[in-house]
């Protein structure tokens, strides 16, 4: 309930001067005072992994963060993934193997893995699956959301190698 | 395009076109819909399961700053018309209610106030000063309390809590009892579900106090019922609201019914002539929204010793909890009505209760007769179980043949064009049945538990007029379209759907490019807007292809046929006879080769639209065109599940080793759509089955009110699905289609449970309870332990153990959980 504070926020490699009250929610920053509404809110306690960005390039969770904690550091959301119109590797084998339905978790499922395959490029189906159950998705059964995301490792290690 | 397909583009496997709006963060759900100067609400919810309300103090509340009012029960009564629910069904009571409550409250998270502030954050503080005096009253907290003489009434209105109650019978069951070698029993519990829409409720209304129309943006399945709701509820006109609903993150059921959240939105927003939104959190979805499920059905198969059922009966009881948003006897009618599904059975009866309880209310649920292929299989194989036979023998013995099509089943229902046995067989051949007894046989030797279970399904999809008409439920099941070529040649398409994630837009665009002639990325079909759309039924059950694209598909075939009677003229025909649109271009049929033209879409449309004195006598201005389609009384799809299962005897874990669905489900729109359907559906059944549970205390407390709590699987849990596709056209429908995506969660229920009880077998112990979580597989197995044949197979190897204390989630009968 304490007054609004100013902060600096550098997402998406810009940085914005705002003013907001200290128990405002990253998610809600992001989404109401950046109009960054890619990043989805679907259980604010932690669990669903809708909200997954980056911070500082490691896959966190939005909704339990504070905007006035994140001074200092670099955010990135799911509005910088795609280079202009082309998709990355992992959007596109998303979109090919049908690994998305209502898009709602999508977002948290490409912060989540553009963060794990840049560090492992080499993952396993089982390693793919761990991961993935900290982001809940109620529509596809995540058969198809793990064979894309196979599929982008194979296409970024091709990427890498040409 | 393979040579069996008469299409060209129906059936093609095309990537979805919202996808690179939803991988790029650009999809617009409705919190991403933001109007200036909206103001936000927060509802005060009631911690009482049941009590009445004595008075309310919002005084500390209002001062706060940013709070713009606190509003009750009666504020909202002045201000919208109660909802009745009394359609002419026997043994249904009529039900109204408020949109608030006003006097009391029915469940733990029932809304008993509205705060509205300029921000959510001031709303939830607000909510938490605002003082509800309560006086609690004893309460019902289960079907079976709710029924005993003296049970506290959940609806004052009512004589007793039961809501609903139909008996049926065709034959004569009973006579089949005394004639049968043997009477089976089983039992069936299926638990409390709930949606878990990975996007919760909310709305955002938009009173124009200038024009005197409300503008309610929400995620809805079905718009244009929603808009009549809103009308009636506030009493102004149909033409005086439009419903617009954005990208949707998943509804499976839950985003149909105006709930009371939203229609005190509106009211707000008219009210205050403000914009008002609303945001559910989590804990309002798992605890307030709609819940699902919690149904007991009792079988009993007269059979003879060979396993023919000459008779079925079933007992079912529906826990319904407090409010009716829907007629009591909706989902559990579905079920009785198709109990015998892929069987020839004709002696069967039923009866069939519903119960108002002191929890969150029921609504339909992705398969609102989830339970029905389980009880099904599952007394089948409880008669192979008890008579010694091969499960799959009991199954071929009563399966329907094709020669027994089109079937009239005992309750009037007729299936025809379906494959059930076809489907059976496929399965099993899938999943090499042989191979696995052998495997079996030698596991159980080493005292593992290996099952596998089979499960036919016979999944109703769209629902015709007729089927409402003769259910007694008010309502159509048409669907209506409109196809619209524009001057330039491209097509904008429109329907009264409105798709929840599933992906209508690719394959609805597909069902106009093949009915039109043309290729479906020149097609962009219009959903979820009640100016735009034409007036539709929306989106439940499996009918979005046969009622949406069906409908789509009839309605661009007659513009193909305006645009070839212009081509005819403008080719110097005397008629239409011969010529065909395809991709755009008018082709015609010469020397059994279809040839150029010449003439294109674009070329016909130009002249329609901008020189329409040269169109031919009788053929009016422009291209548009519109037409509604009533499927048939009902259509259905068939599917049978096999899967095999190992169970952690330590641990009660249950590992799916392997899942095959062979799934007959007519023509296909799109086959990635729909295996994405088949994937999910099974997904969801077997995370319904193995882990979710609404859990309420004997005081009606919600203790699944996180998604901790309530655990939804995640991708450690569930296994891979290999589909074998079918595709027996149905005869009745446009292009052929059935529908589907229902049936997954039919099949997946039952047939986890029969690999289970499968497993189990050796031990002579069987779940008849789910969830199927570790606690009761391992309750089975401690009973188990202490018996007979649970040490006799111990003996056999390591299995069971001993563990002290009372078994949980024990019904207290033996080896039975």
């Amino acid at each position: 309930m304490s007054a609004p504070v100013p902060i600096s926020l550098v997402v998406n490699g810009e940085t914005h001067d705002l003013v907001v009250p200290p128990r405002k929610l990253l998610s809600d920053v992001l989404r109401e005072d950046l109009h960054l509404t890619g990043t989805h809110v679907g259980c604010e306690h932690g669990v669903c992994g809708a909200c997954t960005i980056l911070i500082d390039g490691q896959p966190s969770r939005a909704c339990l963060t504070y905007a006035v904690q994140m001074e200092g550091h670099e955010l990135t959301t799911i509005e910088a993934v795609a280079e202009g119109d082309r998709l990355s590797p992992l959007q596109q084998a998303l979109h090919e193997e049908h690994g998305l339905q209502c898009g709602f978790c999508t977002a948290g499922i490409v912060m989540t893995f553009e963060a794990y395959l840049r560090d492992n490029p080499q993952p396993g189906e089982a390693e793919i699956r761990d991961v993935l159950s900290g982001n809940l998705c109620r529509c596809t059964g995540y058969q198809n959301i793990v064979t894309a995301i196979l599929k982008a490792a194979d296409l970024m290690r091709e990427g890498q190698g040409a | 395009m393979t040579a069996d397909t008469p299409f060209t583009h129906i059936g093609q496997p095309l990537p979805r076109k919202e996808d690179r709006r939803f991988l790029t963060g650009k999809g617009r759900y409705l919190d991403d819909v933001t109007l200036p100067g909206a103001l936000q609400v927060t509802f005060v919810r009631s911690p009482h399961a049941h009590a009445r309300i004595t008075g309310i103090d919002a005084e500390a509340a209002r001062a706060l700053p940013g709070v713009v009012g606190v509003f009750t029960g009666r504020d909202l009564a002045q201000w919208t018309a109660p909802l009745r629910l009394a359609p002419p069904i026997e043994g249904l009571h009529p039900v109204e209610m408020t949109t608030l409550p006003v006097d009391k409250v029915r469940f733990h998270g029932d809304p008993v106030a509205v705060v509205v502030a300029r921000d959510r954050y001031t709303a939830e503080d607000a909510a938490e000063l605002v003082e509800v005096e309560y006086d609690p009253l004893p309460c019902a907290a289960d079907a079976e309390t709710a029924l005993a003489p003296g049970a506290p009434l959940v609806d004052d209105t009512l004589p007793d809590n039961l809501v609903s109650h139909q008996s049926f019978r065709a034959g004569d069951p009973r006579a089949r009892r005394a004639e049968a070698d043997r009477v089976v029993e089983a039992r069936f519990n299926l638990h409390r579900h709930t949606h878990v829409p990975m996007e919760t409720r909310g709305c955002l209304a938009d009173w124009d106090a200038g024009r005197a129309h409300l503008t309610m943006h929400i995620g809805t399945q079905a718009p244009h019922p929603m808009r009549g709701q809103l009308a009636a509820r506030l009493g102004i006109s149909e033409t005086q609201v439009t419903v617009i609903s954005p990208d949707i993150g998943g509804g499976f059921g839950q985003k149909i019914a105006l709930y009371r959240e939203e229609l005190t939105v509106a009211a707000l927003s008219r009210h205050l002539g403000r914009p008002v939104r609303w945001r559910e959190d989590r804990l309002e979805n798992l605890t307030s929204a709609s819940h699902a499920r919690e149904t007991q059905c009792v079988t009993r198969a007269a059979v003879r010793a060979d396993g023919r059922i000459l008779g079925l009966e079933l007992e079912l009881t529906e826990d319904f909890g407090a409010y009716c948003f829907y007629p009591a006897n909706y989902m559990a009618r579905v079920i009785a009505m198709i109990l015998t599904g892929p069987y020839k059975i004709s002696d069967y009866a039923f009866d069939v209760k519903v119960v108002l309880t002191n929890k969150c209310g029921n609504g339909p649920m992705r398969a609102p007769m989830a339970i029905t292929s389980w009880v099904m299989e599952g007394t089948i194989d409880a008669v192979a179980r008890e008579l010694g036979l091969d499960p799959l023998q009991v199954r071929r013995i009563n399966a329907l043949r094709p020669e027994d099509l089109p079937f009239t089943m005992p309750t009037g229902e007729v299936l025809e064009d379906v494959t059930p046995l076809e489907t059976l067989e496929a399965a099993v051949q899938a999943i090499d049945l042989p191979e696995f007894r052998a495997r079996q046989a030698q596991a159980r030797a080493e005292g593992r538990l290996l099952g596998l279970g089979l499960c036919t399904v016979v999944e109703s999809t769209t629902y015709g007029s007729q089927f409402y008409k003769a259910a007694g439920i008010p309502g159509s099941g048409h669907e209506a379209a409109w196809v619209r070529i524009e001057p330039s040649g491209v097509v904008n398409a429109s329907v009264g759907l409105m798709g929840s994630g599933q992906g209508y837009e690719t394959p609805l665009a597909q069902a106009v490019a093949e009915g039109l002639g043309v290729t479906p990325d020149v097609v962009n079909v219009h959903m979820g807007h009640t100016d735009i759309a034409p007036y539709g039924m929306g989106s439940r059950g499996a009918r979005g292809a046969t009622a949406g694209g069906g409908t789509l598909y009839l309605c661009a075939q007659k513009a193909q046929a305006r645009v070839l009677a212009i081509a005819a003229d403008m080719l110097n025909l005397n008629d239409a006879q011969g010529l065909r649109l395809h991709n755009g271009q008018v082709e015609r049929r010469l020397e059994d080769a279809w040839q150029a033209t010449g003439v294109s879409l674009t070329d016909v449309a130009r002249r329609a639209y901008l020189d329409p004195t040269a169109l031919p006598e009788g053929i009016d201005p422009g291209l548009d065109v519109s037409l509604t389609y009533d499927p048939p009384a009902m259509t259905y799809s068939n599917s049978t599940h096999a899967c095999e299962v190992e169970i952690d005897p330590a641990t009660g874990r249950i590992r799916i080793d392997r899942y095959v669905v062979a799934e007959d489900c007519g023509t296909v729109l799109n086959p990635l759509v729909v295996k994405g359907q088949q994937q999910g559906a099974v997904a969801m059944g077997l995370s319904g089955a193995l882990l979710e549970q609404v859990v309420y205390d004997e005081n009606g407390q919600n203790q699944s009110a996180t998604l901790a709590d309530y655990l939804v699987a995640t991708a450690c849990e569930l296994p891979d699905i290999e589909i074998l596709p079918m595709h027996t056209p149905n005869r009745k429908t446009p292009a052929g289609i059935k529908g589907m995506a229902e049936g997954g969660i039919m099949g997946s229920i039952g047939v986890i449970a029969g690999a289970v009880n499968d497993a189990l077998a050796p031990l002579e112990v069987t779940a008849e309870q789910m969830p199927l979580s570790p606690q009761r597989i391992r309750g089975l197995l401690r009973r188990a332990a202490h018996s007979d044949a649970g040490k006799a197979f111990s003996k056999s190897g390591t299995a069971t153990d001993t563990i002290h204390g009372t078994p949980d989630n024990s019904d207290g009968r033996t080896n039975r959980a």
